[in-house]
């Protein structure tokens, strides 16, 4: 608590990381950061996912400890082991996911663990409701907390650390879970911390709303930062390409492989919620041979219940499917993966390893038929294809026998990858094939989707990487609230356009008055994300 | 490569040995605070215990644990938690002993009437899990709850049925099922020097063991059950039954389970009495912890804990309490608990240290 009764004056070094460096096996998260963040002033620090902010912001908050590097705090070197100190430093952090007692009230949740400061009783109240009119935060400190709206919580959070004698707050995407208004009531309140000469240290990957808060921006890239900029004198285009960097592999499918052989036939499908809300609603579309179909979406508009259905993982109400000529829509999941049906899942960790087994066991899952044809295990075949795969696929591990919890994200993705793609599947069903994967690995996975396609693969591909999306389908449709809503040509599309009709907004009309895009908008995916994320919690 | 994979089966046995070597050094403490001399305690114990007579009753009560165990983790590689297989080997010992000492089975010939009886007792540990199993699918119901309720069910069960003119007669004092004849026996393995003999079913442990290792190892089933333990949404994901996977495993925990008492009952008491063996189900808990549902490790934690309690028996005659004995045996399970987690964190962190450096000194190597 030093920090809360230094002088405030605006503009000196409240926060200054340099030289950071910090490695993970087989990875570094962190190499060479440079940080200044000047006190009273909103800065952003964005980047692609996996780019390093949420590992360099959890060093800041104490949680890991830098192999290299200097943290400075309003000028004075620190050490921080643990998120008790980086709060006796002033630094504290409001989560992504709240971290909330639902049962108890806003004044509990407050003071739960800071007993220490203003007691549990009258002073505490006074104490919170002073925060909560100085900085506009609007909390009801006798109301359980189970009973509010995300945006409340969220600012119960903030109070939470400013209660704590925060004078720097790290907000880990926090518009991530906010409807439009909320967005704009927090970044008020942020407005308000800067003008009592707080520090606010904000993280995002949407552009636009860093263009609209931040006073300095830092773009960090592959665990690094590349630039500093001024938001003033810069564009989300702008900000997009430091962000990705110039040299990505580009996305695209050559001559194409369609054949007229339908590989994959769906007909109304619907999928129902337990309450009865239908999830997935009447999609009908057909994957022929060679041919890859995109879907473009934002995430929780039906895709992880179309791709379930059609695993049968998830019981449709009603609605057909066929694999070739035969009618697979009551078969359990394990006959359509023998039946030729690959699948990379959406959640790795959940749904595609086993991360406490080792990797030539995590080759049997979900391909048990293969290596048990009479119930018995051939160990030795699993094996020899995991080396095949390990080799082919370019997975970094030292052998076969690891755990495949001891490997990087990406080289967990090659296996699933190399995995699925093995005993020549006739449909694959890829949910975000290169989502976290480094550059390379992502190009090495696309030629295996192309040389696979060129052998007759079907593919149904699900992404939220727009120009994968582009770049890779035959066929690119849009689905909207469980809707397959538009159908657009991926040789022409761009993903502006295809950002806005993933937001509802109807493709013959892309210049629609009420449609949230920005014109200089770079990187639909995300931001018109975030909008129509919202649009459909709101309903 | 190697050093990477092999060094859980290193670390396994460490953590063992230092929880072992933790627990008797809590016992030793234990005894000098009550007042006892531990190194000769400890040498009674140990003399007592290798006496052949000793020796053999540790075998038998070792085959009655190592089965016991073998069912509850059958259940733990499913992360299913049947606390009740005491329950449902004594309701199964109790019906087959019914059922060996009836007229039927009776004229049976020999051979049938023994397999008979162990056919009955699977049935009954099974179906008595398995309800556990259905309630889990259909309804929901926590495994835990069901099966300890089923265990208090069992012995109601047990309470009524073993009554004069039901199925029980009465023995002196004692009330019990109709002895099985000499068909119905299973003869004894003859140790030498020893005035009882080992139960000839311990054939019959020993090949639950190698049909317990190579199923969960070598068979799709087994993998299946392990994922699913693993990680019930990849295990569904890759085609699994996780519902089906879920009723199977409880049956067939419950048809070992059912097995516990059938050595003894078949080797050596021959009849289901109200002084029948209690409790073996949760000793099974322990001993499959403490052997990591590993077969072998299995066969060893059980008959560690059966050495210990026999060897206990001397400590009354000597007036030292003989919970001394509990207190070693649950402080062995408390502490490997507790190490195995040290040591798995531990075996992590080699782990992926190994795979950081190999891949740093691969691309270094690339690199230059």
């Amino acid at each position: 608590m030093t920090s809360g009764e230094r002088p405030v004056s605006p503009g000196e070094t409240a926060v200054e990381l340099r030289g950071i460096t910090k490695r993970f096996p087989g990875v570094v998260a962190n190499h060479d950061v440079d940080l200044t963040v000047r006190r009273g002033t909103v800065h952003a620090v964005v980047g692609e996912n996996g780019a390093g902010k949420s590992t360099l912001m959890k060093i800041l908050y104490g949680m890991q400890a830098p192999d290299e590097g200097m943290i400075a705090i309003d000028g004075e070197t620190v050490r921080l082991g643990s998120p008790a100190e980086a709060i006796a430093h002033g630094i504290g952090m409001v989560h992504q996911h709240f971290m909330l007692a639902g049962n108890l009230t806003v004044l509990e949740n407050v003071v739960l663990g800071a007993e220490k400061a203003h007691g549990i009783g009258a002073a505490a109240r006074r104490r919170i409701m002073e925060i909560s009119d100085a900085y506009g935060l609007d909390v009801q400190p006798d109301r359980l907390v189970a009973e509010q709206g995300v945006g409340q919580l969220q600012r119960v959070e903030i109070l939470k650390v400013l209660y704590r004698g925060a004078r720097t707050l790290i907000l880990d995407e926090p518009t991530a879970v906010l409807v439009p208004q909320e967005v704009d009531k927090l970044f008020g309140n942020l407005r308000e911390l800067k003008r009592e000469g707080l520090t606010v240290i904000f993280i995002s990957h949407k552009l636009d709303e860093v263009l609209s808060v931040a006073d300095e921006i830092t773009v960090m890239r592959q665990g690094t930062t590349v630039a500093s900029v001024d938001p003033a004198g810069t564009s989300a285009r702008e900000l997009a390409t430091l962000m990705v960097g110039g040299e990505l592999p580009v996305p695209e499918l050559r001559e194409s492989t369609v054949t007229d052989t339908p590989v994959l036939d769906v007909r109304g499908l619907t999928v129902r919620t337990d309450e009865g809300r239908a999830v997935v609603s009447d999609v009908t579309f057909t994957i022929h041979e060679g041919e890859i179909l995109g879907i473009a979406g934002v995430e929780g508009n039906g895709q992880a219940e179309l791709i379930e259905a059609l695993m049968g993982v998830r019981q449709p109400e009603s609605g057909g499917i066929r694999l070739g000529e035969r009618d697979i829509a009551s078969w359990p999941t394990k006959r359509r993966r023998e039946a030729g049906i690959g699948y990379i899942p959406e959640d790795r960790h959940r749904q595609g390893l086993l991360l406490e087994s080792p990797l030539w066991e995590n080759r049997i899952l979900g391909h048990q038929g293969e290596f048990a044809p009479r119930g018995v295990l051939r160990l030795g075949r699993a094996r020899a294809d995991t080396r095949r795969i390990v080799d082919s696929y370019d997975v970094r591990t030292p052998g076969i026998g690891v755990d495949v919890d001891a490997l990087s994200g990406g080289n967990q993705q090659k296996l699933i990858v190399g995995r699925e793609m093995s005993g020549t599947p006739r449909v694959l069903i890829a949910a975000h094939p290169t989502r976290g994967v480094d550059v390379g690995a992502q190009a090495a996975i696309w030629e295996h989707l192309r040389a696979a396609r060129a052998d007759g693969l079907a593919v149904l591909l699900i992404s939220a990487d727009l120009d994968e999306l582009i770049g890779m389908s035959d066929t690119l449709r849009v689905i909207y609230r469980g809707e397959l809503v538009a159908e657009l040509d991926p040789a022409s599309v761009t993903p502006e356009d295809l950002g806005s009709a993933m937001t509802g907004a109807r493709p013959e009309a892309p210049e629609a008055p009420d449609s949230p895009d920005r014109p200089d908008r770079p990187d639909g995916p995300e931001a018109a994300g975030g909008d129509a994320g919202e649009d459909t919690k709101d309903a | 490569m190697r050093r990477v994979a092999s060094s859980g089966l290193a670390l396994s046995v460490t953590a063992a040995f230092i929880a072992l070597v933790f627990a008797a050094l809590v016992t030793v403490g234990v005894l000098i605070v009550t007042g006892y001399p531990p190194v000769q305690t400890i040498e009674q114990m140990v003399t007592y215990g290798s006496e052949p007579d000793s020796v053999v009753n540790t075998i038998n009560r070792a085959t009655t644990f190592f089965l016991s165990a073998i069912a509850v983790a059958i259940g733990f590689q499913m992360k299913l938690f049947n606390i009740g297989v005491d329950g449902q080997y004594r309701l199964a010992a109790f019906l087959a002993a019914a059922a060996g000492g009836s007229a039927f089975v009776a004229g049976l010939p020999p051979g049938l009437q023994q397999l008979v009886i162990i056919v009955v007792a699977m049935l009954v540990g099974g179906v008595w899990a398995g309800i556990a199993g259905v309630l889990k699918v259909t309804r929901g119901v926590s495994e835990v709850i069901s099966t300890i309720m089923l265990n208090f069910i069992g012995g109601g069960v047990i309470s009524y049925l073993l009554s004069p003119g039901r199925l029980a007669i009465r023995e002196g004092n004692n009330l019990t099922t109709r002895p099985i004849g000499p068909d119905g026996q299973v003869p004894g393995i003859p140790f030498p020097d020893a005035n009882f003999a080992v139960y000839g079913l311990i054939v019959l442990a020993i090949v639950v063991g190698f049909l317990y290792h190579a199923g969960v190892r070598r068979t799709r089933f087994g993998f299946d059950l392990r994922a699913t333990g693993l990680s019930a949404p990849a295990a569904l994901a890759s085609g699994v039954d996780v519902r089906r996977m879920t009723v199977a495993a409880m049956l067939l925990s419950g048809l070992v389970a059912g097995l516990v008492g059938i050595p003894q009952l078949l080797g050596d008491a021959h009849r289901f009495a109200l002084d029948f063996p209690v409790g073996i189900g949760f000793t099974g808990i322990a001993i499959a912890l403490l052997g990591r549902n590993n077969a072998l490790g299995i066969a060893l934690s059980a008959l560690l804990f059966a050495f210990l309690t026999e060897s206990a028996q001397i400590l009354d005659l000597n007036e030292i309490p003989k919970e001394i004995v509990t207190i070693t045996q649950a402080v062995v399970v408390l502490s490997v608990v507790v190490v195995y987690e040290v040591v798995h964190r531990f075996g992590v962190r080699i782990q992926r240290q190994a795979v950081g450096r190999q891949l740093a000194t691969a691309e270094g190597g690339a690199a230059a």
